[in-house]
């Protein structure tokens, strides 16, 4: 929420004006608080408006009340459904795997990450720039699920595709 | 190039074209040389390109991504060798031209190259009716026919009276195992069994609330164990030491009182003890005392009517045929 609050310092210079005001006294000078109302803005998820030559991929353009509309879920499990248990244990999985994969091929990711879980394999697709060399690339690749599976006890396959610019939507 | 005294960025000079080949100066950006050998550009405004360090020597160049499969798959190719599993989606791999996405306005959705939509739902790519094919005949060799024989449920539950039913969950997670998945029904009509009234009894008297008259069901469930194979062991036991036991007679049955008793039974109960009196009073078998009198007494048919329909109402409890009945039989018995 944004609060635009605007303060306004009066000092009085008499009694008299003391007398007449009708804001807040102190026994020495005058303060006054205006504030305004709260424009409560929702900033989820949301790139701001510019100039025109801003580029935004699909996931950034649309917003996230578009989510189940025009567009699908990053992370899928079973956790959420009724009768199923272990849905704070998955996200919190899910948002540790976004970091690591973020700060490993920092850089390089185009898009968001999608998660896929089938019974207790952990499939992580990603789409990459072409910035670095394939052998730095299949060496991180390795090392990623190697050190993920040893984490989260369960195998961790990585799928990766590779393009050469992002895929532009949309220029804000 | 660099002044030391005072610093400014470099910009582009000529000279360099001669000096280094591959340099080409980049429209726009005086700051920035175009290198031909890995076709990217990079800034000079800390120096000559020599001294920025890069392209020192001949550098491979950069490779030119090669063309998608999809331009070279002959149309009839085996599909099930390109997706033999479940994978995400892959623009490489799948020749259609499939467009995922809200349009932008007077656009089309975006296409598939670079397509998020299309990695984030399930594919069902792999499961063609060739692949479909192919499993059922991967999986014909460990498969028998069902018993021709076994053609109706009557017959089905006359063989394999016992039903054992345990469920298997799926989920996704770190573990496969459900803890849930030891529980494990056993279901057996008690008519199978051979039990005569008192084993009956006992054995009804045992089970309780795992009998449902309804269906003359008992249910057992067992989850007591963590493994399902022990559970299963548990209930075939409790079933075998049910039935035995409930043939034996225990020395301490014989307290059994009438509030024990599961049926109203007549023969002795105050209900008979009152007729009895009330007909002897009334006189209706003529003079004579002692048991002749009460066997014919008993013998009579209005005698026999009162006691069935008593027995009638003690056990059904109170509904408009059986009260009837009562009133029917006792108006008999008082020649009303």
């Amino acid at each position: 929420e944004q609060y635009k609050i605007v303060s306004r310092l009066t000092h009085s210079p008499g009694l008299s004006t003391l007398a007449r005001s009708s804001l807040l006294c102190s026994s020495s000078g005058l303060r006054g608080l205006h504030v305004t109302a709260a424009c409560c803005k929702n900033r989820a998820a949301r790139i701001r408006i510019g100039k025109g030559n801003k580029p935004l991929t699909y996931e950034q353009a649309l917003h996230p009340h578009h989510i189940g509309h025009c567009k699908g879920w990053l992370s899928q499990h079973t956790s959420n459904l009724k009768g199923e248990e272990g849905a704070a244990d998955r996200t919190v999985e899910d948002v540790f795997i976004r970091r690591f994969m973020f700060g490993t091929f920092h850089g390089c990711l185009a898009n968001e990450i999608v998660l896929k879980r089938r019974g207790n394999v952990l499939i992580v697709c990603t789409i990459m720039l072409q910035k670095m060399i394939p052998q730095k690339i299949y060496f991180l690749i390795g090392y990623s699920e190697w050190l993920l599976s040893h984490l989260y006890k369960c195998p961790v396959k990585l799928e990766i595709q590779t393009l050469q610019d992002k895929a532009v939507y949309k220029y804000i | 190039m660099e002044s030391t005294a005072k610093k400014r960025r470099c910009s582009f000079n000529k000279d360099w074209e001669t000096t280094y080949h591959w340099v080409k100066p980049v429209q726009g950006d005086s700051q920035r040389v175009f290198c031909e050998v890995c076709q990217s550009s990079f800034s000079v405004s800390h120096g000559a390109p020599e001294r920025s360090g890069r392209e020192f020597g001949s550098r491979k160049p950069r490779r030119e991504e090669g063309e998608p499969r999809t331009e070279k798959m002959p149309l009839d190719q085996d599909w099930t060798a390109v997706y033999p599993a479940a994978t995400p989606f892959r623009a490489g791999s799948v020749p259609l031209p499939v467009r995922m996405g809200y349009p932008m306005k007077g656009g089309v959705p975006p296409e598939k190259k670079g397509n998020l939509e299309l990695i984030k739902i399930p594919n069902f790519l792999h499961l063609t009716p060739a692949a479909i094919k192919k499993h059922c005949e991967a999986l014909k060799p460990f498969c028998t026919e069902w018993p021709s024989a076994l053609d109706t449920d009557a017959k089905c539950d006359e063989h394999f009276p016992i039903k054992v039913e345990c469920t298997d969950y799926v989920s996704s997670g770190l573990s496969v195992r459900n803890p849930s998945a030891r529980i494990v029904q056993l279901k057996v009509k008690l008519s199978i069994l051979n039990l005569d009234d008192h084993a009956r009894k006992k054995m009804l008297k045992l089970v309780g609330e795992r009998y449902c008259k309804d269906t003359d069901v008992l249910t057992i469930t067992t989850d007591s164990c963590p493994l399902r194979q022990q559970n299963y062991d548990y209930a075939q036991y409790l079933l075998t030491v049910l039935y035995h036991e409930s043939w034996k007679t225990e020395a301490w049955e014989a307290e059994k009182t009438v509030a024990d008793m599961e049926e109203y039974s007549w023969e002795g109960s105050p209900s008979q003890k009152n007729i009895m009196d009330m007909l002897l009073r009334m006189k209706v078998a003529g003079e004579g005392e002692g048991e002749e009198v009460q066997e014919q007494l008993l013998a009579r048919s209005e005698v026999q009517e009162y006691k069935d329909s008593v027995t009638r109402l003690k056990n059904e409890g109170d509904n408009e045929s059986s009260v009837l009945q009562y009133k029917e039989a006792v108006k008999k018995v008082f020649n009303l």
